[in-house]
């Protein structure tokens, strides 16, 4: 395809460093409270890829059903099966997430599948991160967080916002009851990190491998 | 002497667990569920402070956030002070360590106080104004001390050992106040499910149902209060927060709540817990249910300690078993207030007389009053006190309220309380925050919310329903309303009984009349706060001060920290009668947030120290911090500023990254420049209309630089952008622009060209960027890439694909130092693999890593500009000499030409950006600097542009600026200068811009 430069941007194999590889999260896994109101884990080095083209075209949503084996969600929801996901990021944008590795291959595939359309693939892996929540606080520090309405009738489980959070912005993923996912840019993470430990201080807080 | 005044029985508190603390240096005990007034009152207490402008000894007289003289400094230690607390919703703590804000050497011999009644009747309202005026500039001298006299609290000097935080809260119906109306209408909404917070201020829940005489369903109202608690709680979806006040009502019913969460067990939070917490809430509907305050009369020597509100006794008596004195008289103008004369005498003591200005009452208490042998003089009122640290005796005389006069000589009764009541006003503060004015209800003699602009209902005695069984159906109506108009329909459950009760209306009584004339007899507080009296009121209205505003800042009136909660209903009436207007036509002043003080750390939140504003890194910052970086923030990013080295400064530093890179190679982090995807058969066509210059023919595998202007032709972002594919381009943008063009790019796509088949991504945090540059970056980089470097096959401004450091790589030739440079981008998780590889391969070339100002000096010396330093927002590309970059010639207008063709755009003599060249060589000129021609002229002087970048360069061994300069670029060669402060002149000659190979034969070797 020469009208689009596509390449693998990922090494076989060389030394990966995820957005929060310096905060050590890796030592610091399991030895937290099992009782914390707050398990962390990051969900590293996936494959991120957005996809811009028109929602309303069946042949868009179609193309990347067939592509992803997932259909197109709706407005401020998401899709996954297993380590995969599809979620709605606006109007004529969703961030696919797949298996770390996997991400060449599956713009390949988009870009098979949406051959003739107008639309953009672009390859963000390297550029954020999912730092995954998990406990009986975890609304409690979210509500610390975010003006946005986290009670699971406004925000139920499929549902997914780019909103504020402390004073800057991330995507909010609720993926189950008591799971949610924070989608971090890349520079931002350090913040996004001391803000959590310290929000979390009155529940405690355990990090998981 | 301990706890003289606590009754025998009664009250909430727990006898069993004392609590010891000190108030101005003397040790008290009090009981756990005392607020701090009512320890003190128990322990006979008088004096509490002195006041703001005579230093009268004063006393507390209320019991709740209306309290406008225990007015305290807590804190045992400097790190925990707090000012400004009142004691009356200060909840006692084992260890609580009180003092007053004013009075030397102490409060009982106050020497201010023999001074500030000689001084004081020299201190008419505006005293301030007119004495303190000229001078104007010895405004600050004169503020440090009115200060210092004012005895307000002082702000701790050593950093707060607590945390406070922010918590977002949504509901369905926010109910505020947790009295009688506000149980019922949490008790309405949260029974029909809906979502509820309710909030009230007080330790626990209940309001005045916690003192009350009255009973429900036949049992105290306190255990309707704990059952209707234990209902709510067991709601999952009700949030109940006591000590939490609703300070302010805001746009859109958002409304802020100040949670004072550990307050009340000590002066320093458990660890990891917030002390105070601001909840920001977003409710559906708000019930306003915030009752009412009672208003004091305003009588002769109405400060001296011992006079109080009538129900703030029977509060104190009831709900802390402490009785403020022995001796009772009340004055008061309705059936309400006799409680406190009913419980006194329950409580064993002696009730002296009731004043009552009625003429006939014959409601239920007043007749149980009767019954009970208490002498009532009825068309009577306390006319004065007197006392000099507590009152001893109270006259009460008859009166004509209507004609404002005294109809018996009276007499003399022996006292040391003296409790008021002229009445009710409601709350209204929250209802108003937003502008709606309180209306005038005659029949109530009260102001009651006016009209609202919010999602709210009014219940209870804010909405001027007093009696409690109206209050209750009221509040439960509240609730009900409120949940349904959200959805969620009624669902029945219990409603406690209440006995009615016959009850006579009240008269109208603001100022009580005295025989002399207001300004000759003795003193009426209105606002005991701020020393405003009643004659200052008249002297204001005088004196020409109509309208409530004025008369408000003339005498301070409803100034200081309790917003006039007691004294401006007083004030407006005692002003609207001096003016002879009705109290309608006065108004009252605007209510603004908050409605108490509150802490800045509940306002600042977590938003402090290392999480006051985001910090944004590289995925190469962990290298920089090993190398010993200074770091330079740029918009949220940290960038390395420079790399000292062996104790450098930033001078030396610098000059040794500058050489480095001319000699050799250095290596910067570029990762922070702001990078676009873009993808579409009409990127190109996209990119000639948002850029100046032309990108038509712009080749697959090139790059080229371009500048972008608003639609007035000012330059506001550049960079440079290559084409990656056909229909695939990667912009590049300014650190601090990344954001800012990039909406920018979809705000245009979006609203003015949607037909262009274009999108844009934003790349920023994806690709982390190397730069080597100098004339060893080729050699260098050719260890570490199988990439070609072949000078003609990888030519200027041109792009390659492959490995760097054995990572896939884009690597793009440019420059902005104007040396042979290399961009290299890569999957930022493996970027610093790739530097660890440069790294290691650079010894050999002295591998030198610099930083932004290292940059700047090498950009400048080509004359490079920074787009924000060199530029303002009032610069075109031609005053940049940067026409070369404009497309003159492109079929499609594109934004900035229009503007940048405006007569003043294209005029003569506009500022342009030039070189400038200190005469001596040494002489850096500061950024910043205004430029003349002319030194002789007189001062102001022509100002002819100003010094944009200005650094010393040892490449080119003397010291250089850039400058945008009046008609700059004709005047090569002339001479300008740029007069500092301290007088001196620097001379310069205006140059070129570009210092440095002016050919950019380095850049393309």
């Amino acid at each position: 395809m020469t009208a689009i430069n596509v390449y693998q941007q990922r090494p076989e194999g060389g030394k990966a460093e995820s957005p929060l590889f310096h905060a050590g999260l890796a030592d610091a896994a399991g030895k937290g409270k099992a009782t914390a109101g707050i398990q962390l884990r990051e969900r590293k080095l996936l494959g991120h890829l957005t996809i811009r083209g028109d929602g309303h075209d069946a042949a868009f949503a179609g193309a990347v059903h067939k592509a992803t084996g997932l259909e197109l969600p709706g407005a401020l929801t998401l899709v996954s099966s297993g380590e995969s996901s599809l979620q709605w990021m606006g109007p004529d944008e969703w961030l696919l997430v797949v298996p770390g590795g996997t991400e060449f291959e599956a713009e390949k595939k988009l870009r098979e599948a949406l051959d003739g359309q107008h639309i953009q693939v672009v390859n963000v892996s390297g550029g954020q991160t999912i730092l995954e929540l998990t406990g009986s606080k975890v609304r409690e520090l979210l509500m610390k967080s975010t003006s946005y309405d986290v009670h699971p009738k406004n925000f139920p489980v499929g549902k997914a916002v780019g909103t504020v959070f402390a004073k800057s912005q991330l995507v909010i993923r609720h993926t189950a009851e008591d799971t949610w996912e924070l989608l971090i840019r890349r520079s931002f993470s350090d913040y996004f990190w001391l803000w959590l430990q310290d929000a979390s201080q009155e529940y405690g807080l355990a990090v998981k491998a | 002497m301990s706890q003289i005044n606590r009754l025998s029985n009664g009250g909430r508190i727990n006898r069993n667990q004392p609590l010891t603390f000190t108030f101005n240096g003397t040790t008290y005990q009090g009981f756990a569920g005392d607020t701090l007034a009512a320890a003190l009152l128990a322990n006979g207490v008088d004096i509490i402070g002195r006041s703001f402008k005579y230093s009268r000894p004063r006393g507390i007289v209320a019991a709740g956030a209306e309290e406008p003289n225990a007015v305290l400094q807590i804190g045992s230690r400097e790190a925990t002070q707090i000012p400004n607390v009142r004691a009356t919703q200060q909840a006692l703590y084992s260890g609580l360590v009180a003092t007053s804000t004013n009075g030397w050497p102490s409060v009982n011999n106050d020497i201010m106080g023999i001074l500030g009644k000689v001084g004081g009747d020299m201190m008419a309202p505006g005293f301030y104004y007119k004495t303190f005026m000229y001078p104007q500039s010895m405004w600050m001298t004169y503020e440090k001390y009115i200060r210092k006299a004012a005895g307000l609290g002082r702000a701790p000097k050593e950093n707060d050992p607590d945390r406070y935080d922010h918590m977002n809260q949504h509901c369905d119906v926010l109910v505020v106040g947790g009295g009688a109306a506000g149980l019922a209408a949490a008790l309405a909404a949260g029974r029909a499910g809906a979502r509820v917070i309710l909030a009230d201020e007080q330790e626990e829940f209940g309001g005045q149902l916690l003192d009350s005489r009255e009973s429900l369903d036949g049992r105290p109202a306190a255990d309707w209060v704990a059952k209707a608690v234990a209902e709510l709680k067991a709601m999952p979806e009700v949030l109940l927060l006591p000590r939490a006040t609703v300070n302010g009502y805001h746009d859109h019913n958002f409304l802020t709540i100040h949670e004072r969460r550990f307050d009340h067990l000590g002066e320093v939070a458990p660890m990891g817990e917030a002390r105070q917490r601001m909840h920001r809430v977003r409710a559906k509907r708000v019930v306003l249910a915030t009752g009412a305050h009672e208003r004091p009369l305003v009588y002769g020597n109405n400060d001296v300690p011992g006079n109080m509100l009538a129900g703030a006794v029977s509060t104190y008596i009831r709900r802390y078993g402490v009785a403020p004195g022995k001796q009772l008289v009340l004055s008061t103008t309705n059936d309400f207030a006799y409680r406190v004369a009913l419980d006194w005498l329950e409580a064993g003591l002696k009730v002296v007389a009731i004043a009552d200005a009625r003429g006939n009452p014959r409601g239920a208490w007043v007749e149980e009053a009767r019954a009970k042998g208490i002498r009532l003089l009825t068309g009577s009122a306390v006319i004065e006190t007197r006392g000099s640290k507590r009152v001893s005796a109270a006259r009460i005389a008859a009166i004509d309220p209507v004609g404002h006069k005294v109809t018996s000589p009276g007499e003399w009764l022996e006292c040391d309380t003296v409790a008021t009541s002229g009445g009710y006003s409601p709350v209204v503060h929250l209802a108003s925050h937003l502008g709606g004015k309180p209306t005038w209800r005659e029949d109530l003699l009260a102001f009651v919310p006016g009209e609202g602009f919010q999602q709210r209902v009014c219940a209870g005695a804010v909405n001027g329903v007093f009696q409690l069984g109206d209050v209750l159906a009221d509040g439960f109506e509240a609730g009900v309303k409120a949940a349904g108009e959200v959805g969620f329909a009624p669902v029945s459950g219990e409603v406690p009984s209440v006995a009615a009760r016959s009850e006579d209306a009240s008269i109208a009584l603001f100022q009580v009349p005295h025989e002399k004339s207001t300004a000759r007899g003795p003193k009426q507080f209105v606002d005991l706060q701020n020393d405003v009296t009643s004659a200052g009121i008249e002297l204001a209205t005088r004196e020409g001060f109509e309208s409530v505003e004025h008369v408000k800042r003339y005498t301070a009136l409803g100034f200081g920290t309790d917003q006039g909660k007691l004294g401006n209903i007083n004030g407006l009436a005692i002003a609207a009668r001096s003016l002879g207007i009705s109290i309608t036509q006065m108004g009252t002043t605007m209510f603004r947030p908050n409605y108490t003080p509150v802490t800045f750390g509940s306002v600042a939140g977590r938003n402090c120290g290392a999480l006051f504003d985001p910090v944004r890194y590289t995925a190469l910052h962990a290298w920089h911090l090993a190398q010993g970086a200074e770091f330079e923030d740029v918009g949220q990013w940290k960038r390395p500023w420079y790399f000292p080295k062996n104790g450098e400064d930033l001078h030396a530093a610098v000059a040794r990254e500058c050489k480095a890179v001319r000699d050799s190679v250095g290596l910067l982090d570029a990762s922070t420049l702001g990078k676009i995807d873009i993808q579409g058969p009409d990127a190109r066509e996209f990119l000639n209309r948002v850029y100046t210059n032309a990108w038509t023919k712009l080749d697959v595998g090139k790059a080229r630089y371009g500048l972008m202007c608003k639609e007035d032709g000012m330059v506001f972002d550049d960079g440079v952008t290559a084409c990656l594919a056909d229909n695939h381009f990667l912009m590049t943008t300014t650190t601090g622009g990344a954001a800012r063009v990039m909406q920018w790019l979809e705000i245009y796509h979006q609203t003015e060209w949607p037909d262009l088949k274009v999108y844009f991504t934003s790349v920023t945090d994806h690709w982390a960027t190397m730069t080597l540059s100098g004339p060893n970056s080729r050699k260098l980089l050719a260890e570490v890439t199988d990439i070609d470097l072949d000078r003609d096959g990888f030519p200027f401004m041109t792009w390659k694909e492959g490995l760097v450091g054995g990572v896939p790589a884009r690597v793009f030739r440019i420059s902005f130092t104007g040396e042979l440079s290399y961009e290299i981008n890569v999957q930022a998780d493996y970027a610093m693999g790739v530097l660890e590889k440069i790294v290691a391969a650079g010894k050999a070339y002295n591998l030198t890593p610099y930083g932004t100002e290292t940059m700047h000096v090498l950009r400048a010396e080509k004359g490079f500009i920074i787009v924000g330093q060199d530029t303002d927002g009032s610069v075109t590309p031609d005053d940049l000499n940067m026409g070369w970059c404009v497309g003159r010639t492109k079929p499609f207008s594109w934004i900035g030409w229009r503007g940048m063709n405006r007569e003043d755009c294209v005029r003569e003599n506009r500022k342009q950006l030039v070189g400038l060249k200190p005469v001596d060589p040494n002489v850096v000129l500061p950024e910043g600097a205004q430029l003349v021609f002319d030194t002789k002229q007189q001062i102001p002087m022509a100002m002819v542009g100003h010094v944009t970048s200005s650094y010393y360069s040892a490449s080119l061994g003397y010291s250089f600026a850039l400058a945008m300069v009046k008609g700059g670029l004709k005047r090569m060669g002339e001479k300008v200068f740029a007069p500092l402060a301290d007088g001196r002149f620097v001379e310069a000659e205006i140059c070129s811009s570009v210092f440095f190979d002016p050919k950019g034969e380095q850049q393309n070797v």
